[in-house]
């Protein structure tokens, strides 16, 4: 049995003036035990799709089931098989790790001795057991994602649902919470995370959904991804615009960034004498050239057009085609 | 071993965690507790001097000569009031997003919606007592004896909770804590406009009017018979039926706006 299947599940937004597609054809299934994510920029319809497998929005068409539970018709049942930490999941700040962690196990069921042992497991999985018997409004930012992330875990998930798990935290944050992921996946827990971070699906991921604008634009293995781009990335700079523009009607299929064409061909690096030979020889003066292996990033502007904010460009790019393409 | 807790099971859990919440703010308590200290002060050091024992045999003398018992009724009514900050404490919940966590786990909508509630209840019959202890140091005496104090005081509480419905009402259905406080507002109409310093009979024109319209009138004046004039049943229903009518009322409005906001999009 698959983890969670979705079949071509839409959501729309009725306003009194408008409607909007959120979602508009969703896909994808995920084995039990992989670390499934979904990558795309803000408004991608990622958040809207996590919110539509935890039962906490309606889908509007199509069908989704967790662990063979339906999630229209057995939420009940659903959600006692998943863990979700949303983005703007809240916690109550007046209160310490320790009671909420207590708490939430009650809310679960568990006995009140069971319960205090399962804070006391918890707050030691997500390395807050010094921090317990504070209030959670003097904890730094990943100190409490990483509590969010133990109270998303009360009920031993068998599922669990991540949305943007490290958005705005720091560096060493964000590598202490990918290693709790990892281990998590590593002890059988399947993990659904939403990122806008190329970096952090291409480390985390097992399997990766790129999605724009309400539909999946391509699915695979980091690996998958980047072989669909055909080869390696070849990019040029130019100091000048007029070669620049010149370089254009050269390179066929080429992509434009800033002062760079970019070309995706087999054997870049072998490659590389005679581009640059046929562009000396039209009077073209190159300030750089540099061959590589594709990234997430290649395939993310690849399959949408643009890059990711915060990837290496960060804005959305002008598409230029050479034009004797 | 997890098993499925009852609904008061996690009805106390929830209020638990209100409770904590409160107690580890009591400077958020102190303002309305102060408000009705205040008005028991200041209305009877004002016209207790008027009104109370030296109006004895005058037209005046409807405290029959003990001011406090009078004016008592208005502080409790203001202190039950406190029962609005329900409301706050679930749209705090909705705007912190701990609403949404809890709406991801299988437990009762309705436990979600009540805990709050109650929080607020449990504040109303803390801050009455409270007044009324203020009273009796000043010299409160109901006419009907000790009990007089009990009856004022699960009058307050059905009343509270009245507010604390349409609080929890307003707060849901605007979604902002600044709607919850807005909703507030209600309190001005309701104390003032009712025989909040002189009886009913000494009313005139449109004041008169609103204040037969008023439910706050008949809890007032219910809460008064029994301080002034003894064991006066009608009158005594009258304000039972308002402060019911009224919460059963806010309470309807609170489940509506409740279920809407529980409801999936």
């Amino acid at each position: 049995m698959l983890a969670v299947e979705v079949k071509n599940i839409k959501k729309t937004f009725k306003t009194k003036k408008d409607t909007v597609e959120a979602v508009k054809d969703v896909s994808f299934s995920v084995e039990k035990g992989e670390i499934f994510g979904l990558l795309g920029p803000n408004g991608a319809g990622k958040s809207t799709t996590i919110l539509m497998l935890t039962t906490l929005l309606r889908i509007t068409d199509g069908e989704a089931t967790i662990l063979g539970s339906d999630v229209a018709t057995e939420d009940k049942s659903v959600r006692e098989k998943i863990g979700v930490a949303l983005q703007d999941t809240g916690i109550d700040n007046i209160l310490t790790g320790r009671e909420l962690f207590f708490s939430t196990a009650r809310l679960w069921g568990y006995s009140t001795k069971d319960s205090e042992t399962r804070t006391n497991e918890l707050l030691e999985l997500v390395g807050l057991t010094e921090a317990a018997d504070r209030r959670v409004k003097t904890y730094s930012g990943g100190m409490k994602r990483r509590l969010d992330l133990g109270l998303s875990l009360v009920n031993s998930p068998e599922i669990l649902f991540l949305d943007e798990p490290t958005t705005g935290l720091d560096p060493g944050s964000r590598r202490v919470l990918w290693d709790e992921i990892k281990r998590l996946r590593d002890r059988g827990v399947t993990v659904i995370l939403t990122t806008q971070y190329l970096e952090e699906a291409d480390e985390l991921a097992d399997r990766i959904a790129i999605i724009d604008e309400g539909l999946v634009v391509a699915e695979g293995t980091s690996d998958q991804l980047k072989a669909s781009i055909g080869g390696d990335v070849i990019t040029f700079s130019f100091s000048n615009k007029l070669d620049l523009e010149n370089a254009k009607k050269i390179l066929n299929d080429c992509k434009q960034e800033g002062n760079d064409l970019r070309i995706t061909v087999q054997d870049g690096a072998g490659k590389i004498p005679s581009f640059v030979n046929e562009l000396t020889a039209n009077n073209i003066e190159i300030e750089a050239v540099s061959a590589s292996k594709p990234t997430l990033d290649d395939v993310f502007l690849k399959v949408t057009g643009y890059r990711l904010e915060g990837s290496e460009t960060s804005t959305k790019s002008e598409e230029v085609f050479g034009e004797n393409q | 071993m997890i098993t499925k807790p009852s609904f008061f099971i996690q009805l106390g859990i929830l209020t638990k965690r209100l409770i904590l919440r409160v107690l580890r703010r009591p400077l958020a308590e102190l303002p309305n507790i102060f408000i009705s200290a205040f008005f028991l002060f200041v209305y009877d050091g004002a016209l207790g001097g008027v009104f109370g024992g030296t109006a004895s045999g005058t037209p005046f003398d409807f405290a029959n000569g003990n001011f406090v018992n009078f004016i008592l009724p208005v502080s409790i009514v203001s202190a039950s009031l406190s029962g609005a900050a329900s409301g706050i404490y679930l749209v705090e919940d909705i705007e912190s997003g701990v609403f949404k966590r809890y709406q991801s786990m299988p437990i009762s909508r309705w436990v979600i919606i009540l805990a709050p509630m109650i929080v607020g209840a449990i504040r109303v019959l803390l801050q009455a007592s409270l007044i009324m202890l203020i009273g009796k140091i000043i010299g409160a005496d109901p006419a009907v004896g000790t009990v007089g104090f009990l009856i004022v005081l699960s009058l307050a509480f059905i009343w509270g909770m009245g507010f604390a419905g349409y609080s929890v009402a307003a707060g849901v259905k605007s979604g902002s804590s600044q709607g919850a406080q807005a909703a507030t507002f209600l309190f001005f109409p309701a104390i003032f406009l009712a025989p909040t310093f002189v009886p009913r009979e000494a009313l005139k024109g449109w004041l008169e009017t609103a204040a037969a319209y008023n439910p706050t009138t008949y809890v007032i004046e219910s809460m008064r018979s029994v301080m002034v004039e003894g064991w006066v049943i009608d009158v005594l229903f009258r304000g039972y039926l308002a402060a019911g009518i009224f919460a059963a009322i806010t309470l309807f409005f609170a489940v509506i706006s409740a279920r809407k906001a529980t409801e999936k999009a």
